[in-house]
C-alpha cells in the first residue's frame, strides 16, 4: 500500500523541484497535443480525401500535348464506358481588364466539362459551377477584380478572348491552397480554349487529362492501359493514391519539421523531467537514507517516490491538457493566411489520447533512471560517510535503451521514415557523447588547475563540491542547448534565404515566353536594357545510360531530376558564375553534344565530368556529354540554369525567350500593361510583388516554426532552473559559510557568479560549436542552402543563456546575503 | 573596558503565530581574556544568546557592544571584517565548507583576509592539532573529531580575540570531545583568547574563569 501522506510531505518538502517537474509535464503536454491538433487538422481538411485533392481517380499529366495515341484510348474507354474523363490546362498568363490600362499575371485554368470529379469547386453565389462555365464566361478568384478593378459582368482580355466574369470562386478541391501560385485563378471553359491563342509552342502549359473509372477494381487495369498507350514518360500517369501534390508535399514538409522539433521538445522535457526528479531525490537523499536505516527495502521506497512522479505527472498531464484547449482558441490565429479559413483547428480527442499516453510513458522512461538510482543509496549516509555508490551500469543502459526505442518507436510512427528515425537516433547518441566527452575533459582540466586567486579557484572548487552533479548538469545543458540553437540558426538561415531583402540592383521583372517570331520586336517596344535568355523545356531521361526512375525521384524531399527542366544555351558564363570543375565551359576537343551543369544537380544525383545525360527535347532524344560543372556566388534572384548546352546544339529546338531586367517601381505597372497589349501570349513576372506574397508565407511559416521552438526553449529554461535548484542547498550552505568566516556580500556573489559564468560559458560556448557544425551540415546536405553563421546572434544567444545561469545561480544565494546567518546555520545544523 | 557586553537583550521567536520568549532582557558582560561557560538545560537559549552575541543574529531588543562599539545594527558587510578577524567559531555541528579540503577550510579566513602566509599558517596549525597527514582530504573523508580539529584550526588562524564555541564536543564521543577539549583551551592559553564556550559539561566548566546559568530565558546563575 502507498502511503499517501508519505508522498504528499515528500511533495511539500521539495516543492520547487515538484513545480519544475509538473512544469516539464505540461511543456511536453502542450507541444504533443498542440502539434498533434495541428496534424490532425491539416489532415483532415486538406489532405484525407486524395480523390478530392486530385479531383480525379486517375491523373495524367504532361508538359506537352497529350500524345494522340493516348487521346484516342481515353475516347475508347470513354465509348466503353469503363471511364470518363475530362482535360484541362493550366498556365500562366497576363489578362488585362477591358479597358486595357490593368493587367496582371494569373493563373489559368482551362477546363472540359466533368471537371471535378471529386470535391467541388466552390463559388461565392453558391451555385454550380458546370452551370455557370460556359463559353465566354471566366470564373475569378478575388485578387482579379480587385486588382483589376473589376466587378461581376465585367470583361476580361485574356489573350485574345474577350470574356464575362460571372463568378468569384472561393475553393477549389485539388488546390486547398493558394500561396504557391504567383497570381490568381481564372477559370474558363476548355471549349474557348482556341479562341484564346494562346498555346504557343514551347510555352511553359501543363497538360492533364482526368479520369474517373466506374468501377473501382479496375483501377490498376485502365493505368496499365494508359500507360501502355503513352509513347514516352514525358506523361506522368498516376493514380490518386501515389499522385504527388505539391501542397501534401507542403504540409508533410512542414509536419515533418514540426514534428521533429515536437520530438526534440519532448525530448528536452523529458531530461527536464528527469533532473528534476533527480535534484528532488538528491534533497531526500537523508530521508530515503534514514527510511532505509529503518528498515524499508528499496522496493518500497520506489514504489512511493514512483507514486509522487506519478501523482506530479498526473497533474501535469491534466493541467497540460486544460492549456492545450485554451491554446484552442490561439492556433487558428498562428496558422491564419496559411491554412484555408474553413479549415477548422480543433484539439481531437484523438490528439489529446495520443498525448496523454505518450507523454506519461515518457514521464515513465525519464523517471526510471532517478528511482533506479534509490536502489544504490545507502543507510550510512546518514552519518555523512558513504558517497551514493555509483549506479549500476547494468540498468543504466537498459533504461536508456529502452528510452532510445521509445523515441525511435515515436519516430517512426511520426514520420514513417525509417532512415530519418535512424538519423535522429544517431544524432542524438553522438550529441550526447561529444557533450559527454567535452564536459569530462574540460572538468578534468579545471580539477587541475590551482588559481591563483582565491575567487576564482573557490568558485572552480564550488563546481567540485561533493554530490554536486556538474558533468550531469554540464551534458545536459549543453545538449539541450545545442538543439535549441541549432533550429534557431537553421531558421535564421531558411529565413535568410527566402526573406532575404530584395538586392537593388537585381531584376525585378521578368517577361516569359516571347517567341522567336516576336523577339526583335518585343526588343524594340521594350525600349530598355535587358537580358535575354533562351529557353528549351526539356527533361532528363538517363544518366550514363541508365533510366531515371521517376517514382522513386519524385519521393525525394528536395529537388529532383523527375521535372521538367529550362534547358538554355550560351558559350560564356554569366557574371555570377565560376567554373568548379573542368576547363572552360565547353571542351574544344569532344564532338559529342556537350552540357555544362549547375552543382546544385549532383545534390540531386552524383555525377562526373564526363558522363553522360540523355534528355529528351519535344520528344527527341539528346545524349550530352558534362564539360563542365559550374557554381554560383548566389547572387540572390539572378536567373540561372542547372544545364546550359552549346547554341549549335540547341539553336533549332522550339524554344521562347525569357528576359530579365531592372525597372523602377512605379514602372511596372505601366510597362507590364503596354508590352501585353502588344504582345498577348507573354507572361509576366513582377518580382517586387511576388516576393513580398513569398515573404509574407515564409514570415508566417517562421512565426510557426519559432512558436513551437519556444517550447523547447521554456524546456531548456527548466532544465537550466531545475539545475541550479539542485544545487542550491550546497550553495545556501557554502554562502553561510563564507559569511560566517566573514567573507562580504560582494565576495558570496563573485564565487557564485564566476561559478555559473563557468558552467554557463562552457555550456552555452560547447553547445554553439555543435549547433553550428549540425545546422551547417543541415543547411548544405538536406536545405541545400548556402550557410551564414550569425556571429552576432550566435554570441547573443550565447550571452542571453550564460546570462540566463548565471541569474539563476546567483538567485540560490539571495536570499542569505541580506540576513542574519544564524536561522540558515541552525537548518543545516540539523543535517 | 569589557571586550563585549549585551545590555537588556530580548529574542523571541514565533511558533504557529504564537511568540516564544528566547531570552528575556539578558545583561551579559564579557571581560577580555577571559574564559566563560554558558550552561542551561536544553533548549534554554544558549545557542541563541551565543549568535546574538556574535552577531549571526539579531536581538528583537537590547543592544551588542565590542570594545564600545554598538554593533548591533551593523550591517552584514559591515560585520565581515570583524568576523572575519576579531572572532572564531566553533559549532557542534563543525560546519566545514564541503568543497574544500582541510588545508583549504584552515586557509580560507586568512585567504580572504588577504594574508599571504595564510598556508603556511595553517601548516603549521594543523601539525599543532595532528592533521598535516590528513591536509588534503575533503571533510567527508574526516571522523567528527578530525572535523572538529579542523574547525579549531580555522577558527583561529587569523587569532581572533574573541572565539564562540557552541558544544564543540556535542558530536563527539567523550575521549575525543576531551581531547578536542583539551586543545582548544591549549591554544586558548597560548593565545589569550577569551573564549565563550556552551557546554553540559561539569568538568570543563570547573575549568572556567566564569560560569553564566540559563533558566527561562535569564540568567540564573553568575559565578
Ligand atoms: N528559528 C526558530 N524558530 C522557532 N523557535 C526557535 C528557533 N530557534 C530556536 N528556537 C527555540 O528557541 C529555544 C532556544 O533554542 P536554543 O537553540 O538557543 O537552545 P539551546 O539552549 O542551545 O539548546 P541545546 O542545549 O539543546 O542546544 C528552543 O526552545 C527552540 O525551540
Ligand atoms: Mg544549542
Amino acid at each position: 500500500m502507498v502511503n499517501v501522506r508519505f508522498v504528499r510531505s515528500q511533495i511539500a518538502c521539495s516543492k520547487r523541484q515538484s513545480y519544475l517537474f509538473v512544469l516539464c509535464v505540461i511543456l511536453s503536454m502542450v507541444t504533443l497535443v498542440s502539434l498533434g491538433s495541428f496534424s490532425r487538422s491539416v489532415q483532415k481538411s486538406l489532405l484525407r480525401d486524395a480523390r478530392a485533392l486530385h479531383a480525379g481517380d486517375i491523373i495524367v499529366r504532361s508538359h506537352e500535348a497529350l500524345p494522340p495515341t493516348l487521346t484516342s484510348q481515353l475516347e475508347l474507354l470513354t465509348r466503353q464506358k469503363t471511364i470518363e474523363s475530362a482535360r484541362f490546362y493550366e498556365f500562366y498568363s497576363v489578362v488585362r481588364s477591358a479597358s486595357g490600362n490593368a493587367s496582371l499575371l494569373a493563373n489559368l485554368k482551362v477546363v472540359e466539362p466533368g471537371y471535378p470529379f471529386y470535391g467541388t469547386v466552390e463559388l461565392a453565389s453558391k451555385r454550380p459551377f458546370a452551370a455557370l462555365l460556359t463559353p465566354g464566361a471566366a470564373i475569378v478568384e478575388q485578387g482579379v477584380l480587385d486588382r483589376l478593378h473589376l466587378t461581376l459582368g465585367d470583361t476580361l482580355l485574356v489573350g485574345s478572348a474577350r470574356l464575362t466574369i460571372r463568378d468569384v470562386v472561393l475553393a477549389e478541391p485539388d488546390r486547398p491552397v493558394n500561396f504557391f501560385a504567383l497570381g490568381p485563378r481564372i477559370f474558363i471553359a476548355a471549349a474557348g480554349l482556341a479562341s484564346l491563342e494562346l498555346l504557343g509552342k514551347g510555352s511553359r502549359v501543363e497538360y492533364v487529362a482526368l479520369v474517373k473509372v466506374r468501377q473501382e477494381k479496375r483501377l490498376a487495369e485502365t493505368v496499365a492501359k494508359l500507360r501502355a498507350a503513352s509513347p514516352n514518360d514525358a506523361v506522368q500517369i498516376n493514380t490518386y493514391r501515389n499522385a504527388d501534390s505539391r501542397v501534401k508535399r507542403f504540409f508533410d514538409n512542414l509536419l515533418f519539421f514540426l514534428d521533429l522539433i515536437g520530438i526534440f521538445t519532448l525530448l528536452l522535457a523529458g531530461i527536464g523531467i528527469q533532473s528534476t526528479l533527480s535534484a528532488l531525490l538528491l534533497e531526500q537523499q537523508e530521508t530515503i537514507a534514514i527510511i532505509k536505516a529503518l528498515g524499508s527495502k528499496s522496493r518500497f521506497i520506489i514504489g512511493h517516490y514512483l507514486a509522487l512522479a506519478l501523482v506530479l505527472g498526473v497533474a501535469g498531464t491534466v493541467i497540460g491538457l486544460a492549456l492545450s484547449l485554451a491554446l484552442q482558441d490561439f492556433l487558428p490565429i498562428l496558422f491564419r493566411g496559411l491554412i484555408p479559413a474553413r479549415v477548422e483547428l480543433t484539439v481531437s480527442a484523438g490528439a489529446i489520447v495520443e498525448g496523454a499516453v505518450t507523454g506519461l510513458v515518457t514521464v515513465l522512461i525519464f523517471t526510471a533512471l532517478p528511482l533506479s538510482r534509490l536502489r544504490s543509496i545507502r543507510p550510512a549516509l546518514i552519518f555523512g560517510k558513504a558517497e551514493p555508490d555509483a549506479p549500476q551500469r547494468r540498468s543504466t543502459m537498459a533504461i536508456a535503451a529502452g528510452g532510445a526505442i521509445f523515441f525511435a518507436a515515436l519516430i517512426l510512427l511520426k514520420i514513417r521514415e525509417p532512415a530519418t528515425a535512424g538519423y535522429f537516433m544517431l544524432g542524438v547518441a553522438l550529441l550526447v557523447l561529444v557533450t559527454f566527452l567535452g564536459a569530462t575533459l574540460l572538468l578534468k582540466r579545471l580539477m587541475k588547475w590551482r588559481a591563483q586567486d582565491l575567487l576564482l579557484r573557490q568558485a572552480i572548487r564550488g563546481l567540485f563540491r561533493p554530490r554536486n552533479a556538474t558533468r550531469a548538469i554540464m551534458v545536459t545543458l549543453t545538449a539541450a542547448l545545442a538543439v535549441i540553437f541549432a533550429i534557431r540558426l537553421v531558421e535564421m538561415n531558411l529565413d535568410a534565404s527566402f526573406v532575404r531583402s530584395f538586392p537593388s540592383d537585381a531584376p525585378n521583372l521578368f517577361f516569359i515566353d516571347i517567341q522567336p517570331g516576336q523577339k526583335a520586336e518585343f526588343k524594340r517596344t521594350l525600349g530598355k536594357e535587358a537580358s535575354y535568355y533562351p529557353i528549351v523545356r526539356g527533361s532528363v531521361v538517363a544518366v550514363n545510360g541508365s533510366a531515371i526512375d521517376r517514382e522513386m525521384e519524385r519521393q525525394k524531399r528536395g529537388d529532383n531530376l523527375a521535372r521538367e527542366f529550362n534547358l538554355t544555351y550560351r558559350d560564356g558564363l554569366l557574371p555570377d558564375e565560376r567554373i568548379l570543375k573542368g576547363e572552360r565551359l565547353f571542351r574544344a576537343d569532344w564532338s559529342e553534344p556537350q552540357v555544362s551543369v549547375l552543382d546544385t544537380v549532383l545534390k540531386m544525383e552524383p555525377m562526373r565530368l564526363g558522363d553522360r545525360i540523355t534528355f529528351r527535347i519535344q520528344g527527341l532524344p539528346i545524349t550530352a556529354r558534362i564539360a563542365s560543372i559550374r557554381t554560383r556566388t548566389e547572387a540572390p534572384l539572378q536567373p540561372y540554369f542547372y544545364f546550359v548546352f552549346q547554341q549549335k546544339e540547341l539553336a533549332d529546338a522550339p524554344q521562347t525567350f525569357f528576359c530579365a531586367l531592372r525597372v523602377d517601381k512605379k514602372e511596372i505597372a505601366g510597362l507590364q500593361n503596354r508590352m501585353v497589349a502588344r504582345f498577348p501570349n507573354l507572361s509576366v513576372i513582377d518580382l517586387t510583388e511576388t516576393a513580398s506574397v513569398f515573404g509574407r508565407i515564409m514570415a508566417k511559416l517562421s512565426m510557426i516554426v519559432r512558436f513551437f521552438t519556444s517550447f523547447s526553449i521554456a524546456a531548456g529554461v527548466l532544465i537550466i532552473v531545475s539545475s541550479t535548484f539542485a544545487t542550491r542547498y550546497a550553495r545556501i550552505q557554502e554562502a553561510v559559510y563564507f559569511t560566517i568566516l566573514g567573507g562580504r556580500r560582494r565576495f558570496i556573489l563573485a564565487v557564485f557568479g564566476v561559478e555559473s559564468l563557468i558552467l554557463g560559458a562552457a555550456s552555452a560556448l560547447f553547445a554553439l560549436i555543435i549547433a553550428q557544425s549540425a545546422s551547417f551540415f543541415l543547411c548544405w546536405k538536406v536545405f541545400a542552402l548556402s550557410y551564414r553563421p550569425f556571429a552576432g546572434e550566435s554570441l547573443l544567444l550565447v550571452v542571453e543563456t550564460t546570462l540566463l545561469v548565471l541569474g539563476a545561480g546567483v538567485g540560490a544565494a539571495l536570499p542569505i546575503l541580506f540576513q542574519r546567518p544564524a536561522p540558515f546555520l541552525r537548518a543545516l545544523g540539523d543535517e | 573596558m569589557p571586550i563585549l557586553e549585551a545590555r537588556n537583550v530580548s529574542k523571541s521567536y514565533s511558533i504557529d503565530g504564537r511568540p516564544i520568549t528566547v531570552l528575556d532582557d539578558v545583561c551579559l558582560t564579557v571581560a577580555a581574556g577571559e574564559f566563560l561557560v554558558v550552561r542551561g538545560a536544553s533548549g534554554s537559549g544558549k545557542s541563541t544568546l551565543l549568535t546574538i552575541l556574535s552577531g549571526l543574529d539579531r536581538p528583537d531588543l537590547g543592544r551588542i557592544v565590542m570594545e564600545g562599539k554598538d554593533i548591533t545594527e551593523l550591517s552584514e558587510d559591515d560585520l565581515a571584517p570583524l568576523r572575519n578577524k576579531s572572532f572564531g567559531f566553533v559549532f557542534q555541528a563543525f560546519h566545514l565548507v564541503p568543497s574544500l579540503s582541510v588545508l583549504e577550510n584552515v586557509m580560507f579566513p586568512a585567504e580572504l583576509y588577504g594574508d599571504r602566509h595564510a598556508e603556511a599558517k595553517a601548516q603549521a596549525l594543523l601539525d599543532r592539532v595532528g592533521l598535516s597527514q590528513r591536509a588534503s582530504s575533503l571533510p567527508h573523508q574526516l571522523s567528527g573529531g578530525e572535523k572538529q580539529r579542523c574547525a579549531i584550526c580555522r577558527a583561529l588562524i587569523n587569532e581572533p580575540r574573541l572565539v564562540f564555541a557552541d558544544e564543540p564536543t556535542g558530536n563527539l564521543d567523550s575521549a575525543n570531545g576531551d581531547a578536542v577539549l583539551k586543545l582548544l583551551l591549549e591554544l586558548r592559553r597560548e593565545r589569550r583568547t577569551t573564549l565563550l564556550l556552551v557546554t553540559h559539561s561539569v568538568e570543563i566548566a570547573s575549568l572556567a574563569d566564569r560560569v553564566v546559568t540559563l533558566r527561562d530565558g535569564r540568567i540564573a546563575g553568575n559565578i
